[in-house]
Formats: structure tokens, C-alpha cells, sequence
């Protein structure tokens, strides 16, 4: 082979491996049960970007594939997708609120039977951020590249400590409050004993000096 | 110059690290699958319990693990906790599955973090020395990063599980003390009842 079909064919196998590598998917698979639902919540802060992918792997290897229904729920209720009658699709959206948002999937037909599995692939925030167009739009490439997503990535990190500390702080001041209340109903506590016992004197008392006892 | 931009986009696409962090309540069994694209992968996995759905839930019971690999074989496992970091080398590439196991009688909510790091400076085949030691040291500094990410949301997970326990404490300190102060005024009037018909019957009979 001369030396340019070998350079020719050294940059078409690279290609090849740049796209394989490219259509590899970061995910996870959930096995849904036969009837009912399965939830999975996840807690995300204001304004962050969520993209997601899911795809419907039956076990048992049944044609036609059997379809899902999917439903994304913010904190606060809002329905931010919903779709039936899927075996795979895709939502994104950017969040408006803080906290748990629920991911729900189950199987449209539960007497399909057989074992279904999903693959969803769920990136949020900084792993959603397209990087190819902010590439084209900022003529960037290589090294500089790479050093923006690890700047973006040490940001996202900076950010998460942050809301960290103030979780943490959220605890000292539940924390604190639980010691004052221990300390303020135990002597509550104890003043209704010393209370007790002095009304149940004072009655008794009173009581036998009514039957001339005392 | 076509050759030395094709390595540059293609190791910047070499640095695929899965991660994923959920949460999900668990009612018997619950098992996930991850899949490990290379060998010699290395695979860290936590996960927390972040609360269990009694009200009067005192005992620390946790969940059990079980990781198998592709062919079905035990990796690792790990019994009763509460909380657990752990990685390991995995040495085929494949599906990997996590089994939660939960063995009291209520629903708990675990948080599970998965994040598959991946080097892949050992197998390119870049000509080209001169980039080779810096995207090296790119390489391992994203791995750290993503190490650190990693960090964090189990940091936070606990932190979660801690905001949960403290508020249960809280409202625990109050009904105690409520509860306490009714038995003690009841047991109080109770005494007093008692001793009172006691003795008005024993003066009753002694002087009829």
C-alpha cells in the first residue's frame, strides 16, 4: 500500500470512530414493572437546561415493540410533556422552578405482558450545553475548546457549593431551633409535673380536712 | 492540516464519562442497568437513603447492593447501609446492573449517582507528538472534574438525608413533650380519683 492510501485510510477509519463515538449515548436503563408506574424524581435548580432521550426495549422480544406513556412534572404540578403511545422520543425544556421534578413511565397496554426496559438518557445543566454550535458561533476549536468546557464545568461546581452552604445552612438553623424547643418543653414539662403534684397536694389537703381527718 | 484537525476534533470527543444521578423509591427490589462502553473502565457508583416513609421510623435500616457484571457474575456487593460510595475496574465492557434490595416493610427514596470515567489516551492513535502530553493533562483534569461533580451530588444527597432526620427531630422534641405533659396531668387526676373513692367509702363504712 503506498503511503497516501495508507494516510487516506488511517483519517477514514478516524472518521469512522469520531462518529461511532459521537452516536454512544451516556444512559441508564430502568426495568418497568407489568402494571403500574415507575417515578424518578430529580432535584434541579432554577433556569438550568434539561434535555432527555428515551428509548423502549421490550425483553422478550415481542413485534410491535410495546408503547409507554411518559409524563414530566414540575414541583409545583405543572405537566411540562406528556406522550402516549411511544416507543421513544425526547423532551427538553428549561426549568422555571427549583426542586423535584418526576419523570413517570408506563406501559400503555399492561396485558402485552413481558418485561419492558427503558433507556432514558438525561443530561441537565452543563452536560446538556451544546458545545458544537458554541464552537461555530465563537470559532473556537481544540484546546481552546476543551479548556471553555472544563472553565463551564468548574463554574457548574462553584455554583453547586454554593447551593450546598446554604442547604447546610438551612439544617443549622433547623438544628438550632430543635435545641431551643428541647430545652423550652422539657422545662415546660417539668413545671406541669411540680404543678401537678401541688394541685393534687392542695385537693387532697383540702379534701380530708372536709371528712375531719385532718 | 487536515490530519492534525481530524485528531483534535476526535480526542475531544474521546472524553465520554457517563453520569447520571436519580432518585427513586424503592418498594421491594429495584434494579438499573449502566452500560460500560470500554474495558478497563472505572465505574463509581453511591448512593443514599434519603428517607423512609414511616412517621415512627427509629431503627437505621439500610439497603442492600448487589452489582453483577455483563455475563451475570457478582461484582460487588454490600449489605444494610445507609450510605455508600464505591467504585471498581470494570473488565469487560457490557451491561452492568445494580440491584437494590429493601428488606423493611416501607418505601424508601434512594439517591443513586453512576459515573463511568474513561481514559482514552491510552488507545488513540494520534501521530502527531507534539499535542500529545497536553491532552493528556486536559484528559486527567476533566477526569478530576468529573470526579468531583461525582463528589458533590453524594454530598448532597446526605446533606438532604440530614435536612430530613433534623426536621423529623424537631417535630418529635414537640409531641413528645405534648404527649408527656397529657399523660402526666391524666395520671395526676387519675391518683386524685382514686384516692378520693378510697377513702370515702373506707369513712362510709366506718361510720355507718
Amino acid at each position: 500500500m503506498s503511503k497516501k492510501t495508507r494516510v487516506v485510510l488511517l483519517q477514514v477509519i478516524l472518521l469512522l470512530m469520531l462518529i461511532i463515538l459521537v452516536q454512544n449515548g451516556d444512559c441508564i436503563w430502568l426495568n418497568l414493572p407489568k402494571s403500574g408506574r415507575k417515578c424518578v424524581t430529580e432535584e434541579i435548580h432554577n433556569n438550568v437546561v434539561v434535555l432527555a432521550d428515551y428509548v423502549v426495549i421490550s425483553d422478550v422480544h415481542i413485534h410491535p415493540t410495546p408503547s409507554i406513556t411518559t409524563k414530566v412534572t414540575s414541583p409545583y404540578g405543572s405537566i411540562l410533556h406528556q406522550k402516549e403511545n411511544a416507543t421513544h422520543g425526547q423532551f427538553a425544556f428549561t426549568t422555571s422552578e427549583g426542586g423535584q421534578y418526576l419523570v413517570c413511565f408506563w406501559a400503555d397496554d399492561p396485558n402485552q405482558g413481558g418485561a419492558l426496559s427503558v433507556n432514558i438518557d438525561w443530561r441537565t445543566g452543563i452536560a446538556a450545553k451544546d458545545w458544537e454550535s458554541v464552537a461555530r458561533k465563537e470559532k473556537i476549536e481544540g484546546v481552546e475548546l476543551e479548556l471553555r468546557k472544563l472553565e463551564a464545568a468548574v463554574e457548574a461546581i462553584h455554583d453547586n457549593l454554593l447551593y450546598l452552604k446554604s442547604r447546610e445552612a438551612e439544617i443549622r438553623e433547623v438544628s438550632d431551633t430543635t435545641n431551643y424547643r428541647v430545652a423550652l418543653y422539657s422545662i415546660l414539662s417539668l413545671g406541669i409535673c411540680i404543678a401537678a403534684s401541688v394541685a393534687q397536694l392542695w385537693y387532697l389537703t383540702r379534701f380530708f380536712q372536709k371528712k375531719k381527718l385532718i | 492540516m487536515f490530519h492534525t484537525i481530524l485528531i483534535i476534533v476526535f480526542m475531544s470527543c474521546l472524553l465520554i464519562s457517563n453520569v447520571v444521578g436519580i432518585r427513586f423509591v424503592i418498594d421491594r427490589e429495584e434494579c438499573l442497568s449502566i452500560t460500560v462502553d470500554y474495558e478497563g473502565d472505572t465505574v463509581y457508583v453511591s448512593f443514599v437513603v434519603i428517607k423512609a416513609e414511616s412517621p415512627w421510623h427509629f431503627t437505621e435500616d439500610g439497603v442492600d447492593l448487589v452489582i453483577k457484571g455483563p455475563s451475570g457474575d457478582r461484582v460487588f456487593d454490600m449489605h444494610d447501609k445507609t450510605s455508600q460510595k464505591h467504585d471498581f475496574i470494570a473488565h469487560k465492557k457490557g451491561l452492568y446492573h445494580f440491584c437494590f434490595t429493601n428488606k423493611s416493610p416501607y418505601h424508601e427514596t434512594i439517591d443513586f449517582d453512576v459515573h463511568v470515567g474513561h481514559f482514552a489516551y491510552h488507545d488513540q492513535h494520534a501521530k502527531d507528538e507534539h499535542f500529545k502530553p497536553l491532552f493528556d493533562l486536559i484528559a486527567k483534569l476533566e477526569e478530576a472534574l468529573y470526579n468531583i461533580q461525582f463528589e458533590q451530588h453524594w454530598l448532597q444527597a446526605e446533606n438532604d438525608r440530614q435536612a430530613v432526620v433534623n426536621e423529623k427531630m424537631g417535630k418529635r422534641a414537640v409531641h413528645k413533650a405534648l404527649i408527656e405533659s397529657a399523660a402526666l396531668i391524666g395520671a395526676s387526676v387519675l391518683q386524685v380519683y382514686l384516692l378520693q373513692r378510697l377513702f370515702e367509702r373506707k369513712l362510709g363504712l366506718s361510720r355507718v
